[in-house]
Protein backbone atom coordinates (compact mmCIF):
# COMPACT_ATOMS: atom_id res chain seq x y z
CA UNK A 1 0.00 0.00 0.00
CA UNK A 2 0.84 3.41 -0.99
CA UNK A 3 0.17 6.58 0.94
CA UNK A 4 0.81 10.23 0.06
CA UNK A 5 0.84 12.77 2.89
CA UNK A 6 0.63 16.22 2.11
CA UNK A 7 1.64 18.31 4.69
CA UNK A 8 2.40 22.39 5.16
CA UNK A 9 4.91 24.38 6.75
CA UNK A 10 2.86 27.33 8.61
CA UNK A 11 4.22 29.84 11.05
CA UNK A 12 2.72 28.56 14.49
CA UNK A 13 -0.21 30.71 15.10
CA UNK A 14 0.61 31.21 18.76
CA UNK A 15 3.14 33.43 17.20
CA UNK A 16 1.70 37.12 16.74
CA UNK A 17 1.89 38.72 13.72
CA UNK A 18 0.08 41.51 14.92
CA UNK A 19 1.18 45.27 14.01
CA UNK A 20 3.82 43.68 11.45
CA UNK A 21 3.29 43.29 7.69
CA UNK A 22 1.54 40.08 7.51
CA UNK A 23 4.11 38.88 4.71
CA UNK A 24 7.16 40.22 5.96
CA UNK A 25 8.42 36.69 7.28
CA UNK A 26 11.59 38.26 8.35
CA UNK A 27 10.69 38.42 12.01
CA UNK A 28 9.90 34.45 12.02
CA UNK A 29 12.59 32.49 13.46
CA UNK A 30 13.17 28.57 12.68
CA UNK A 31 11.65 27.62 15.98
CA UNK A 32 8.65 29.57 14.94
CA UNK A 33 7.84 27.37 11.67
CA UNK A 34 5.54 23.95 12.42
CA UNK A 35 4.06 21.76 10.50
CA UNK A 36 0.27 22.31 10.39
CA UNK A 37 -1.24 20.37 13.23
CA UNK A 38 -3.94 19.06 11.01
CA UNK A 39 -1.44 17.86 8.53
CA UNK A 40 0.24 15.91 11.71
CA UNK A 41 -2.67 14.14 12.60
CA UNK A 42 -2.81 13.38 8.74
CA UNK A 43 0.33 12.01 9.21
CA UNK A 44 -0.28 10.04 12.20
CA UNK A 45 -3.41 8.39 10.09
CA UNK A 46 -1.00 7.21 7.34
CA UNK A 47 1.76 6.02 10.09
CA UNK A 48 -1.02 3.83 11.40
CA UNK A 49 -1.50 1.80 8.49
CA UNK A 50 2.22 1.33 7.91
CA UNK A 51 2.23 0.05 11.11
CA UNK A 52 -0.69 -2.27 10.65
CA UNK A 53 -0.43 -2.97 6.94
CA UNK A 54 3.15 -2.29 6.51
CA UNK A 55 1.93 0.92 3.82
CA UNK A 56 5.04 2.96 2.81
CA UNK A 57 4.53 6.57 3.63
CA UNK A 58 5.91 9.33 1.54
CA UNK A 59 5.43 13.28 2.85
CA UNK A 60 5.13 15.94 0.65
CA UNK A 61 5.92 19.42 1.36
CA UNK A 62 5.26 22.46 -1.36
CA UNK A 63 6.42 25.53 -0.76
CA UNK A 64 7.09 26.57 2.89
CA UNK A 65 9.66 28.93 4.92
CA UNK A 66 11.91 26.24 5.35
CA UNK A 67 10.24 23.02 3.99
CA UNK A 68 13.55 20.76 4.90
CA UNK A 69 12.57 21.13 8.53
CA UNK A 70 8.99 19.87 8.11
CA UNK A 71 9.87 17.12 6.09
CA UNK A 72 12.56 15.76 7.74
CA UNK A 73 10.04 15.60 10.97
CA UNK A 74 8.01 13.90 9.29
CA UNK A 75 11.01 11.43 8.62
CA UNK A 76 11.52 11.26 12.53
CA UNK A 77 7.87 10.42 12.58
CA UNK A 78 8.49 7.48 10.83
CA UNK A 79 7.87 8.12 7.17
CA UNK A 80 9.88 6.16 4.34
CA UNK A 81 10.50 9.33 2.62
CA UNK A 82 9.31 12.97 1.99
CA UNK A 83 9.93 15.40 -1.30
CA UNK A 84 9.99 18.90 -0.79
CA UNK A 85 8.79 20.87 -3.52
CA UNK A 86 10.01 24.54 -4.48
CA UNK A 87 9.15 26.55 -7.64
CA UNK A 88 9.22 30.51 -7.20
CA UNK A 89 6.80 30.84 -10.35
CA UNK A 90 4.07 28.50 -8.17
CA UNK A 91 0.82 30.53 -7.26
CA UNK A 92 0.16 29.00 -3.59
CA UNK A 93 -3.04 30.93 -2.80
CA UNK A 94 -5.39 29.29 -4.88
CA UNK A 95 -6.44 25.92 -3.82
CA UNK A 96 -7.47 25.39 -6.92
CA UNK A 97 -3.46 25.63 -8.28
CA UNK A 98 -2.30 23.53 -5.39
CA UNK A 99 -4.78 21.18 -6.34
CA UNK A 100 -3.30 21.04 -9.77
CA UNK A 101 0.43 20.70 -8.71
CA UNK A 102 -0.68 17.85 -5.85
CA UNK A 103 -2.27 16.52 -9.08
CA UNK A 104 0.87 15.87 -10.70
CA UNK A 105 3.01 15.51 -7.39
CA UNK A 106 0.54 11.83 -7.20
CA UNK A 107 0.53 11.31 -11.41
CA UNK A 108 4.45 11.74 -11.01
CA UNK A 109 5.24 9.67 -7.89
CA UNK A 110 2.65 6.82 -9.53
CA UNK A 111 0.91 4.01 -8.16
CA UNK A 112 -0.42 5.65 -5.12
CA UNK A 113 -3.04 3.82 -3.20
CA UNK A 114 -4.28 6.71 -0.66
CA UNK A 115 -3.99 10.13 -0.17
CA UNK A 116 -3.79 11.51 3.57
CA UNK A 117 -4.17 15.48 3.98
CA UNK A 118 -4.96 17.65 7.49
CA UNK A 119 -8.64 18.74 7.00
CA UNK A 120 -7.56 22.73 6.78
CA UNK A 121 -4.31 24.69 6.93
CA UNK A 122 -4.17 26.74 9.60
CA UNK A 123 -2.26 29.70 8.65
CA UNK A 124 -3.60 31.36 5.62
CA UNK A 125 -6.61 28.39 4.72
CA UNK A 126 -8.26 27.87 1.63
CA UNK A 127 -10.40 25.34 3.43
CA UNK A 128 -10.79 23.64 0.10
CA UNK A 129 -7.38 21.42 -1.23
CA UNK A 130 -8.36 17.98 -0.42
CA UNK A 131 -12.18 18.25 -1.61
CA UNK A 132 -10.33 20.05 -4.76
CA UNK A 133 -8.11 17.03 -5.33
CA UNK A 134 -10.44 14.29 -5.21
CA UNK A 135 -12.08 15.68 -7.97
CA UNK A 136 -9.24 16.90 -10.15
CA UNK A 137 -7.63 12.84 -9.22
CA UNK A 138 -11.55 11.18 -9.72
CA UNK A 139 -10.87 9.12 -6.65
CA UNK A 140 -13.36 8.38 -4.22
CA UNK A 141 -12.80 10.73 -0.57
CA UNK A 142 -13.80 11.32 2.48
CA UNK A 143 -13.34 14.78 4.74
CA UNK A 144 -12.96 15.76 8.19
CA UNK A 145 -12.58 12.13 9.27
CA UNK A 146 -12.14 11.11 13.13
CA UNK A 147 -11.53 7.54 12.67
CA UNK A 148 -10.52 4.63 10.15
CA UNK A 149 -11.70 1.26 11.03
CA UNK A 150 -10.16 -1.15 8.01
CA UNK A 151 -13.12 -4.41 7.18
CA UNK A 152 -11.57 -6.75 4.85
CA UNK A 153 -11.52 -4.70 1.44
CA UNK A 154 -13.08 -1.38 2.79
CA UNK A 155 -12.31 1.29 5.00
CA UNK A 156 -14.90 2.69 7.52
CA UNK A 157 -14.81 5.67 8.26
CA UNK A 158 -16.02 8.12 10.87
CA UNK A 159 -16.25 11.61 10.37
CA UNK A 160 -17.30 15.15 11.72
CA UNK A 161 -21.05 16.25 11.57
CA UNK A 162 -23.38 19.14 12.68
CA UNK A 163 -24.25 17.59 16.09
CA UNK A 164 -22.33 13.90 16.01
CA UNK A 165 -20.61 11.89 13.33
CA UNK A 166 -21.18 9.96 10.41
CA UNK A 167 -19.61 6.30 9.31
CA UNK A 168 -19.18 6.06 5.77
CA UNK A 169 -17.56 3.16 3.90
CA UNK A 170 -14.97 4.04 0.90
CA UNK A 171 -12.98 2.04 -1.37
CA UNK A 172 -9.26 1.07 -0.09
CA UNK A 173 -7.83 3.98 -2.95
CA UNK A 174 -9.24 7.44 -2.49
CA UNK A 175 -8.41 10.46 -0.15
CA UNK A 176 -8.97 11.00 3.93
CA UNK A 177 -8.93 14.53 5.19
CA UNK A 178 -7.63 14.26 8.89
CA UNK A 179 -8.84 16.29 11.86
CA UNK A 180 -7.44 16.34 15.46
CA UNK A 181 -9.89 14.13 17.24
CA UNK A 182 -8.10 11.24 19.22
CA UNK A 183 -7.63 8.46 16.67
CA UNK A 184 -5.19 10.72 14.68
CA UNK A 185 -3.08 12.10 17.69
CA UNK A 186 0.49 12.79 16.10
CA UNK A 187 2.95 10.20 17.92
CA UNK A 188 6.44 11.99 18.79
CA UNK A 189 9.72 11.39 16.86
CA UNK A 190 11.62 9.17 18.00
CA UNK A 191 15.29 8.89 18.97
CA UNK A 192 16.09 6.43 15.80
CA UNK A 193 13.84 8.64 13.59
CA UNK A 194 15.58 11.51 14.57
CA UNK A 195 18.99 9.99 13.35
CA UNK A 196 17.12 7.99 10.32
CA UNK A 197 15.65 11.77 9.34
CA UNK A 198 19.20 13.30 9.83
CA UNK A 199 20.41 10.87 7.21
CA UNK A 200 17.86 10.93 4.83
CA UNK A 201 18.48 12.47 1.25
CA UNK A 202 15.31 14.46 0.38
CA UNK A 203 14.53 14.90 -3.26
CA UNK A 204 13.89 18.84 -4.37
CA UNK A 205 11.37 19.04 -6.97
CA UNK A 206 10.44 21.93 -9.13
CA UNK A 207 8.75 22.67 -12.65
CA UNK A 208 11.54 21.11 -14.39
CA UNK A 209 10.64 17.67 -12.45
CA UNK A 210 6.88 18.28 -12.46
CA UNK A 211 6.36 19.98 -15.72
CA UNK A 212 3.04 21.26 -15.47
CA UNK A 213 2.34 24.44 -17.93
CA UNK A 214 3.75 27.19 -15.91
CA UNK A 215 0.86 29.06 -17.42
CA UNK A 216 -1.86 27.23 -15.43
CA UNK A 217 0.08 27.33 -11.73
CA UNK A 218 1.03 30.82 -12.01
CA UNK A 219 -0.56 33.93 -10.38
CA UNK A 220 -2.04 35.22 -13.54
CA UNK A 221 -3.68 31.59 -13.62
CA UNK A 222 -5.59 31.85 -10.54
CA UNK A 223 -9.30 32.22 -10.25
CA UNK A 224 -8.96 33.06 -6.56
CA UNK A 225 -6.71 35.73 -5.54
CA UNK A 226 -6.18 38.07 -2.45
CA UNK A 227 -6.69 40.94 -2.27
CA UNK A 228 -5.56 42.27 1.02
CA UNK A 229 -4.86 40.77 4.20
CA UNK A 230 -4.95 42.93 7.61
CA UNK A 231 -4.64 42.58 11.24
CA UNK A 232 -7.84 41.65 13.56
CA UNK A 233 -6.70 43.08 16.41
CA UNK A 234 -8.11 41.42 19.52
CA UNK A 235 -6.81 43.54 22.35
CA UNK A 236 -8.70 42.45 25.24
CA UNK A 237 -7.99 44.49 28.12
CA UNK A 238 -7.93 40.83 30.42
CA UNK A 239 -7.30 40.15 33.96
CA UNK A 240 -4.92 36.94 33.86
CA UNK A 241 -3.68 35.32 37.41
CA UNK A 242 -0.57 32.99 37.37
CA UNK A 243 2.34 32.20 39.25
CA UNK A 244 1.19 32.53 42.43
CA UNK A 245 -0.20 30.29 45.20
CA UNK A 246 -3.64 28.71 43.67
CA UNK A 247 -5.48 29.61 46.34
CA UNK A 248 -4.58 33.40 46.04
CA UNK A 249 -5.34 33.26 42.69
CA UNK A 250 -8.68 31.96 43.23
CA UNK A 251 -9.68 34.30 45.60
CA UNK A 252 -8.05 37.36 43.58
CA UNK A 253 -10.22 36.62 41.14
CA UNK A 254 -13.54 36.72 42.98
CA UNK A 255 -12.67 39.48 44.23
CA UNK A 256 -11.89 40.82 40.83
CA UNK A 257 -15.23 39.69 39.58
CA UNK A 258 -17.02 41.06 42.39
CA UNK A 259 -15.11 44.71 41.65
CA UNK A 260 -16.23 44.58 38.07
CA UNK A 261 -19.45 43.61 39.38
CA UNK A 262 -20.04 40.03 37.60
CA UNK A 263 -22.13 37.98 38.96
CA UNK A 264 -20.57 34.37 38.71
CA UNK A 265 -24.30 32.71 39.82
CA UNK A 266 -27.69 33.09 38.09
CA UNK B 1 -27.72 38.47 -12.03
CA UNK B 2 -28.60 35.01 -10.86
CA UNK B 3 -27.53 33.96 -7.46
CA UNK B 4 -28.25 30.25 -6.27
CA UNK B 5 -28.14 29.17 -2.58
CA UNK B 6 -27.34 25.20 -1.86
CA UNK B 7 -30.34 25.31 0.69
CA UNK B 8 -29.40 22.49 3.28
CA UNK B 9 -31.49 20.52 6.21
CA UNK B 10 -30.85 19.94 9.55
CA UNK B 11 -32.65 18.56 12.38
CA UNK B 12 -35.21 17.93 9.75
CA UNK B 13 -36.08 21.30 9.20
CA UNK B 14 -33.98 24.10 6.63
CA UNK B 15 -30.74 24.96 8.74
CA UNK B 16 -30.27 28.31 10.15
CA UNK B 17 -27.30 28.93 8.25
CA UNK B 18 -28.98 29.34 4.95
CA UNK B 19 -31.91 31.29 5.85
CA UNK B 20 -29.49 33.73 6.59
CA UNK B 21 -27.56 33.62 3.74
CA UNK B 22 -30.83 34.47 2.04
CA UNK B 23 -31.23 37.22 3.87
CA UNK B 24 -27.93 37.99 3.14
CA UNK B 25 -27.55 37.95 -0.64
CA UNK B 26 -31.23 39.61 -0.77
CA UNK B 27 -29.44 42.72 1.11
CA UNK B 28 -26.69 43.10 -0.87
CA UNK B 29 -27.40 42.23 -4.11
CA UNK B 30 -30.98 44.07 -4.12
CA UNK B 31 -31.63 43.23 -8.05
CA UNK B 32 -30.69 40.31 -8.41
CA UNK B 33 -32.70 36.88 -8.90
CA UNK B 34 -32.25 34.47 -5.88
CA UNK B 35 -33.06 30.62 -6.11
CA UNK B 36 -32.09 28.09 -3.51
CA UNK B 37 -31.40 24.52 -4.65
CA UNK B 38 -32.72 21.43 -2.30
CA UNK B 39 -32.03 17.80 -2.75
CA UNK B 40 -33.14 15.07 -0.27
CA UNK B 41 -35.76 12.35 -0.20
CA UNK B 42 -38.94 13.08 0.60
CA UNK B 43 -38.46 16.83 0.25
CA UNK B 44 -41.38 18.74 2.57
CA UNK B 45 -43.63 21.20 1.35
CA UNK B 46 -42.69 23.60 4.45
CA UNK B 47 -39.36 23.55 3.31
CA UNK B 48 -39.74 24.95 0.08
CA UNK B 49 -42.51 27.75 1.41
CA UNK B 50 -39.56 28.23 4.09
CA UNK B 51 -37.13 29.26 1.51
CA UNK B 52 -39.51 31.28 -0.41
CA UNK B 53 -40.09 33.17 2.63
CA UNK B 54 -36.95 34.16 3.15
CA UNK B 55 -36.63 35.89 0.09
CA UNK B 56 -35.80 32.59 -2.93
CA UNK B 57 -37.99 33.52 -5.72
CA UNK B 58 -37.56 29.37 -7.24
CA UNK B 59 -36.43 26.59 -5.49
CA UNK B 60 -34.84 23.44 -7.93
CA UNK B 61 -35.74 20.16 -5.77
CA UNK B 62 -34.14 16.88 -6.72
CA UNK B 63 -36.25 14.48 -4.62
CA UNK B 64 -34.30 10.69 -5.20
CA UNK B 65 -33.46 7.40 -2.14
CA UNK B 66 -29.70 8.15 -3.50
CA UNK B 67 -30.10 11.85 -2.00
CA UNK B 68 -31.04 10.89 1.28
CA UNK B 69 -27.82 11.25 3.01
CA UNK B 70 -25.07 14.08 1.86
CA UNK B 71 -22.61 12.14 0.14
CA UNK B 72 -20.27 13.99 -1.79
CA UNK B 73 -20.57 13.06 -5.17
CA UNK B 74 -24.09 12.47 -5.97
CA UNK B 75 -24.49 16.14 -4.41
CA UNK B 76 -21.79 17.38 -6.80
CA UNK B 77 -23.71 15.49 -9.91
CA UNK B 78 -26.90 17.40 -8.20
CA UNK B 79 -25.65 20.85 -8.02
CA UNK B 80 -23.85 20.62 -11.36
CA UNK B 81 -27.02 19.91 -13.06
CA UNK B 82 -28.75 22.99 -11.56
CA UNK B 83 -26.19 24.92 -12.30
CA UNK B 84 -25.95 24.17 -16.04
CA UNK B 85 -29.88 24.83 -15.74
CA UNK B 86 -29.66 28.20 -13.95
CA UNK B 87 -26.31 30.10 -15.10
CA UNK B 88 -25.71 31.55 -11.96
CA UNK B 89 -22.93 34.57 -11.37
CA UNK B 90 -22.80 33.26 -7.59
CA UNK B 91 -23.06 29.75 -5.66
CA UNK B 92 -23.51 30.12 -2.14
CA UNK B 93 -23.94 27.42 0.67
CA UNK B 94 -23.52 27.55 4.31
CA UNK B 95 -20.06 26.05 5.59
CA UNK B 96 -21.21 23.26 7.38
CA UNK B 97 -19.38 19.77 7.13
CA UNK B 98 -21.08 19.49 3.87
CA UNK B 99 -21.05 22.80 2.47
CA UNK B 100 -17.66 22.82 2.25
CA UNK B 101 -17.18 19.53 1.14
CA UNK B 102 -19.14 19.99 -1.61
CA UNK B 103 -18.95 23.56 -3.24
CA UNK B 104 -14.70 23.22 -3.62
CA UNK B 105 -15.96 20.30 -5.76
CA UNK B 106 -18.46 21.36 -8.06
CA UNK B 107 -16.14 24.77 -8.55
CA UNK B 108 -12.87 22.36 -9.61
CA UNK B 109 -14.83 20.69 -12.12
CA UNK B 110 -16.08 23.93 -13.67
CA UNK B 111 -12.16 25.22 -13.68
CA UNK B 112 -12.52 27.53 -11.03
CA UNK B 113 -11.83 28.36 -7.04
CA UNK B 114 -14.05 28.78 -4.08
CA UNK B 115 -14.35 31.26 -0.86
CA UNK B 116 -14.55 29.37 1.71
CA UNK B 117 -15.24 30.55 5.05
CA UNK B 118 -16.41 33.86 4.62
CA UNK B 119 -17.88 36.28 7.10
CA UNK B 120 -18.90 38.86 4.88
CA UNK B 121 -19.64 39.98 1.47
CA UNK B 122 -19.71 43.38 -0.02
CA UNK B 123 -20.19 45.12 -3.77
CA UNK B 124 -18.92 47.90 -5.17
CA UNK B 125 -20.14 48.83 -8.17
CA UNK B 126 -18.88 46.13 -10.40
CA UNK B 127 -16.32 44.52 -7.88
CA UNK B 128 -17.81 41.91 -5.29
CA UNK B 129 -15.32 40.98 -2.51
CA UNK B 130 -15.24 37.86 -0.07
CA UNK B 131 -13.76 38.37 3.55
CA UNK B 132 -12.50 35.29 5.60
CA UNK B 133 -10.64 35.23 9.14
CA UNK B 134 -7.47 33.89 8.91
CA UNK B 135 -4.89 32.73 11.34
CA UNK B 136 -6.65 31.40 14.32
CA UNK B 137 -8.94 35.19 13.48
CA UNK B 138 -6.19 37.20 13.59
CA UNK B 139 -5.98 38.43 10.24
CA UNK B 140 -8.93 39.13 7.50
CA UNK B 141 -8.13 37.84 4.00
CA UNK B 142 -9.60 39.67 1.36
CA UNK B 143 -10.30 37.92 -1.60
CA UNK B 144 -11.79 38.23 -5.11
CA UNK B 145 -12.89 35.66 -7.42
CA UNK B 146 -12.09 36.26 -10.79
CA UNK B 147 -14.31 34.54 -13.80
CA UNK B 148 -18.24 35.34 -13.90
CA UNK B 149 -18.98 31.58 -12.19
CA UNK B 150 -17.93 32.57 -8.26
CA UNK B 151 -18.26 29.95 -5.63
CA UNK B 152 -18.55 30.96 -1.80
CA UNK B 153 -19.24 29.02 1.30
CA UNK B 154 -20.21 31.14 4.67
CA UNK B 155 -18.89 29.99 7.80
CA UNK B 156 -21.60 29.31 10.27
CA UNK B 157 -23.01 31.97 11.86
CA UNK B 158 -21.73 34.82 10.47
CA UNK B 159 -25.34 35.98 9.15
CA UNK B 160 -28.50 37.26 10.59
CA UNK B 161 -31.81 35.27 9.99
CA UNK B 162 -34.48 37.81 9.30
CA UNK B 163 -37.01 37.80 11.91
CA UNK B 164 -39.38 38.87 9.67
CA UNK B 165 -39.43 37.75 6.45
CA UNK B 166 -41.73 38.83 3.25
CA UNK B 167 -41.13 36.67 1.05
CA UNK B 168 -43.75 34.60 -0.92
CA UNK B 169 -44.46 31.06 -2.18
CA UNK B 170 -41.65 30.45 -4.76
CA UNK B 171 -42.22 29.07 -8.10
CA UNK B 172 -40.65 24.98 -7.68
CA UNK B 173 -38.80 23.60 -10.12
CA UNK B 174 -37.90 19.40 -10.29
CA UNK B 175 -35.24 18.29 -11.82
CA UNK B 176 -34.17 14.93 -13.28
CA UNK B 177 -31.46 13.03 -12.47
CA UNK B 178 -30.03 9.45 -12.81
CA UNK B 179 -26.52 8.04 -10.74
CA UNK B 180 -24.31 5.54 -11.84
CA UNK B 181 -22.66 2.91 -9.86
CA UNK B 182 -19.44 5.11 -10.23
CA UNK B 183 -20.95 8.38 -8.22
CA UNK B 184 -22.24 6.09 -5.92
CA UNK B 185 -18.67 4.48 -4.56
CA UNK B 186 -18.78 5.80 -0.77
CA UNK B 187 -21.71 4.60 1.32
CA UNK B 188 -23.63 5.71 3.97
CA UNK B 189 -23.55 3.49 6.99
CA UNK B 190 -24.92 5.72 9.66
CA UNK B 191 -25.47 8.57 11.50
CA UNK B 192 -24.73 8.66 15.42
CA UNK B 193 -26.50 11.77 17.29
CA UNK B 194 -26.60 12.31 20.76
CA UNK B 195 -29.83 10.53 22.56
CA UNK B 196 -30.30 13.13 25.06
CA UNK B 197 -30.55 16.95 23.59
CA UNK B 198 -29.96 19.09 26.09
CA UNK B 199 -30.53 23.47 25.29
CA UNK B 200 -27.59 25.46 26.06
CA UNK B 201 -29.05 28.12 24.14
CA UNK B 202 -30.63 30.35 27.37
CA UNK B 203 -28.09 28.72 29.79
CA UNK B 204 -27.01 32.21 31.30
CA UNK B 205 -23.72 29.69 33.19
CA UNK B 206 -21.89 27.61 31.42
CA UNK B 207 -19.06 25.65 33.14
CA UNK B 208 -16.73 23.95 29.86
CA UNK B 209 -14.53 21.18 30.00
CA UNK B 210 -11.74 21.05 27.40
CA UNK B 211 -9.03 17.46 26.60
CA UNK B 212 -7.56 19.25 30.05
CA UNK B 213 -10.39 17.82 31.90
CA UNK B 214 -8.68 14.38 31.76
CA UNK B 215 -11.39 11.82 31.81
CA UNK B 216 -14.94 11.23 32.50
CA UNK B 217 -14.99 10.93 36.02
CA UNK B 218 -13.10 14.12 36.39
CA UNK B 219 -15.98 15.75 34.76
CA UNK B 220 -17.66 15.76 38.20
CA UNK B 221 -16.42 18.78 39.51
CA UNK B 222 -17.26 21.08 36.37
CA UNK B 223 -20.97 19.63 36.97
CA UNK B 224 -21.41 20.38 40.75
CA UNK B 225 -19.87 24.11 39.80
CA UNK B 226 -22.23 24.37 37.02
CA UNK B 227 -25.37 23.05 39.38
CA UNK B 228 -23.81 25.66 42.09
CA UNK B 229 -23.96 28.48 39.65
CA UNK B 230 -27.37 27.55 38.52
CA UNK B 231 -25.95 26.58 35.30
CA UNK B 232 -25.43 24.08 33.00
CA UNK B 233 -21.84 21.98 31.61
CA UNK B 234 -20.45 22.60 28.22
CA UNK B 235 -17.69 20.85 26.08
CA UNK B 236 -15.43 20.61 23.53
CA UNK B 237 -15.50 18.25 21.26
CA UNK B 238 -12.53 16.51 21.90
CA UNK B 239 -14.61 15.25 25.06
CA UNK B 240 -17.27 14.09 23.16
CA UNK B 241 -15.03 12.54 20.78
CA UNK B 242 -13.37 10.51 23.72
CA UNK B 243 -16.95 9.93 25.32
CA UNK B 244 -16.42 11.61 28.44
CA UNK B 245 -20.01 13.64 28.17
CA UNK B 246 -22.70 13.29 25.27
CA UNK B 247 -22.68 15.17 22.09
CA UNK B 248 -25.51 17.18 23.34
CA UNK B 249 -22.89 19.40 25.38
CA UNK B 250 -20.92 20.18 22.17
CA UNK B 251 -20.25 24.14 21.69
CA UNK B 252 -18.88 25.52 19.22
CA UNK B 253 -18.93 25.37 14.74
CA UNK B 254 -20.25 21.67 14.90
CA UNK B 255 -22.23 22.22 18.02
CA UNK B 256 -24.39 24.54 20.12
CA UNK B 257 -24.45 28.15 19.75
CA UNK B 258 -24.09 29.57 23.49
CA UNK B 259 -24.24 33.35 24.63
CA UNK B 260 -24.30 32.51 28.47
CA UNK B 261 -23.73 35.78 30.71
CA UNK B 262 -20.58 33.86 32.10
CA UNK B 263 -18.66 30.99 30.35
CA UNK B 264 -15.83 29.43 32.41
CA UNK B 265 -13.49 27.42 29.91
CA UNK B 266 -11.46 24.83 31.25
CA UNK B 267 -8.52 22.74 29.79
CA UNK B 268 -10.05 24.57 26.86
CA UNK B 269 -7.01 25.27 23.86
CA UNK B 270 -9.34 28.20 22.02
CA UNK B 271 -9.62 26.11 18.86
CA UNK B 272 -11.64 28.31 16.36
CA UNK B 273 -14.15 25.41 15.49
CA UNK B 274 -15.11 25.66 19.54
CA UNK B 275 -14.64 29.62 19.86
CA UNK B 276 -16.67 30.30 17.04
CA UNK B 277 -19.85 28.84 18.88
CA UNK B 278 -19.73 31.24 21.72
CA UNK B 279 -20.93 34.98 22.62
CA UNK B 280 -20.25 35.30 26.35
CA UNK B 281 -20.34 38.52 27.58
CA UNK B 282 -17.98 37.42 30.30
CA UNK B 283 -14.92 34.51 29.63
CA UNK B 284 -13.08 33.07 32.54
CA UNK B 285 -10.27 30.80 31.40
CA UNK B 286 -8.60 28.28 33.23
CA UNK B 287 -5.44 26.59 31.43
CA UNK B 288 -2.47 25.55 32.25
CA UNK B 289 -0.62 26.71 29.34
CA UNK B 290 -0.01 30.31 29.18
CA UNK B 291 0.35 30.44 25.66
CA UNK B 292 -2.97 28.46 24.69
CA UNK B 293 -5.36 31.28 22.36
CA UNK B 294 -8.33 30.79 24.80
CA UNK B 295 -6.38 33.81 26.76
CA UNK B 296 -7.03 35.80 23.99
CA UNK B 297 -10.83 35.41 24.29
CA UNK B 298 -10.39 35.41 27.87
CA UNK B 299 -11.31 38.36 29.78
CA UNK B 300 -10.50 36.70 33.48
CA UNK B 301 -8.23 34.02 33.30
CA UNK B 302 -5.72 31.46 35.56
CA UNK B 303 -3.08 30.15 34.39
CA UNK B 304 -3.18 27.14 36.72
CA UNK B 305 -4.23 23.06 37.00
CA UNK B 306 -7.63 23.16 36.43
CA UNK B 307 -8.05 20.12 38.88
CA UNK B 308 -6.68 22.31 41.46
CA UNK B 309 -8.21 25.49 41.05
CA UNK B 310 -12.07 24.41 40.14
CA UNK B 311 -12.64 22.43 43.79
CA UNK B 312 -11.24 25.80 45.34
CA UNK B 313 -13.22 27.95 43.23
CA UNK B 314 -16.23 25.78 44.02
CA UNK B 315 -15.63 25.37 48.09
CA UNK B 316 -14.95 29.62 47.90
CA UNK B 317 -18.26 29.98 46.46
CA UNK B 318 -20.14 27.96 48.68
CA UNK B 319 -18.85 29.31 51.71
C1 LIG C 1 -14.81 20.43 11.02
C2 LIG C 1 -14.49 20.53 12.47
C3 LIG C 1 -15.46 20.95 13.34
C4 LIG C 1 -15.20 21.05 14.69
N1 LIG C 1 -16.18 21.51 15.51
C5 LIG C 1 -15.91 21.68 16.82
C6 LIG C 1 -16.89 22.21 17.70
O1 LIG C 1 -18.03 22.50 17.30
N2 LIG C 1 -16.57 22.37 18.99
C7 LIG C 1 -15.33 22.05 19.48
O2 LIG C 1 -15.09 22.24 20.68
N3 LIG C 1 -14.39 21.54 18.67
C8 LIG C 1 -14.64 21.35 17.36
N4 LIG C 1 -13.67 20.82 16.56
C9 LIG C 1 -12.43 20.32 17.19
C10 LIG C 1 -11.39 21.40 17.39
O3 LIG C 1 -10.59 21.44 16.23
C11 LIG C 1 -10.47 21.04 18.57
O4 LIG C 1 -10.00 19.73 18.42
C12 LIG C 1 -11.14 21.08 19.93
O5 LIG C 1 -11.92 22.23 20.10
C13 LIG C 1 -10.05 21.04 20.96
O6 LIG C 1 -10.61 20.75 22.20
P1 LIG C 1 -9.84 21.06 23.53
O7 LIG C 1 -9.56 22.51 23.65
O8 LIG C 1 -10.63 20.42 24.59
O9 LIG C 1 -8.51 20.19 23.41
P2 LIG C 1 -7.00 20.63 23.24
O10 LIG C 1 -6.83 21.50 22.07
O11 LIG C 1 -6.21 19.37 23.32
O12 LIG C 1 -6.71 21.52 24.52
C14 LIG C 1 -6.62 21.04 25.81
C15 LIG C 1 -6.14 22.18 26.69
O13 LIG C 1 -6.17 21.78 28.05
C16 LIG C 1 -5.06 22.33 28.71
N5 LIG C 1 -4.82 21.52 29.89
C17 LIG C 1 -4.30 20.26 29.95
N6 LIG C 1 -4.28 19.84 31.22
C18 LIG C 1 -4.80 20.83 31.98
C19 LIG C 1 -5.04 20.99 33.37
N7 LIG C 1 -4.75 20.01 34.24
N8 LIG C 1 -5.57 22.15 33.80
C20 LIG C 1 -5.87 23.15 32.93
N9 LIG C 1 -5.66 23.06 31.62
C21 LIG C 1 -5.14 21.91 31.13
C22 LIG C 1 -3.95 22.30 27.68
O14 LIG C 1 -2.96 23.28 27.99
C23 LIG C 1 -4.71 22.62 26.39
O15 LIG C 1 -4.70 24.01 26.13
C24 LIG C 1 -13.92 20.70 15.20
C25 LIG C 1 -12.93 20.26 14.32
C26 LIG C 1 -13.21 20.18 12.97
C27 LIG C 1 -12.14 19.72 12.08
N1 LIG D 1 1.72 23.96 0.38
C1 LIG D 1 1.21 22.79 0.80
N2 LIG D 1 2.03 21.69 0.82
C2 LIG D 1 1.56 20.50 1.20
N3 LIG D 1 0.30 20.30 1.60
C3 LIG D 1 -0.56 21.34 1.62
C4 LIG D 1 -0.16 22.65 1.22
N4 LIG D 1 -1.23 23.46 1.31
C5 LIG D 1 -2.26 22.70 1.76
N5 LIG D 1 -1.86 21.42 1.94
C6 LIG D 1 -2.69 20.28 2.38
O1 LIG D 1 -4.07 20.58 2.19
C7 LIG D 1 -4.72 20.64 3.45
C8 LIG D 1 -5.85 21.65 3.47
O2 LIG D 1 -5.39 22.92 3.13
P1 LIG D 1 -6.46 24.09 2.92
O3 LIG D 1 -7.49 23.55 2.00
O4 LIG D 1 -5.70 25.23 2.35
O5 LIG D 1 -7.04 24.39 4.28
C9 LIG D 1 -3.60 20.89 4.45
O6 LIG D 1 -3.97 20.49 5.74
C10 LIG D 1 -2.48 20.06 3.85
O7 LIG D 1 -2.63 18.69 4.13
Amino acid sequence: MKIIVFIRQIVNPQVKLQGVDYFDTSRISEDDLIINPFDKNALEGALKLKDSESAEVTAICVGGIKPSKAVREAIAMGCNDAVEVVDDNYYLEDPMILAKIYSKIVEKIGDVDLIFTGCEEQSSSSYAVPAMLAELLDIPSVLYAEEIEKTVDRFRISHVLEGGRKIVEMPMRGLISCTDSQYFVPRYTSMRGILTSKRAQIPQWSNEDLKLDEATVCENAASLTVSSFSNIVIEKDSYILKEEEPDEMVDKLLAKLKEDNIKLGV
Amino acid sequence: MKILVFAQIRDDKIEENTLGILNKVNEVFKDSEISASLFGSNIKEEWIKQLGVHGAKKVYTIDVPELEYYLSRPNVKALSKVIDEIQPTIIIAAGTVYGEDLLPRVAIRRGVSCAQRITDITKEGEEILFYTPVRDDQAMKVQKITGDIKFVTTRTGAFFVNENPTGEEPEVISVDITFEEKDLLVKHVEIKKAEVTVNLKDAKVIVAGGRGVGGKDQFAILKELASILGGQIGATRACTDMNWVEETYEIGQTGQSVSPDVYIAAGISGAPQHISGIKAKTLIAINTDEGAAIFNYADYGIIGDLHIILPLLKQKISD
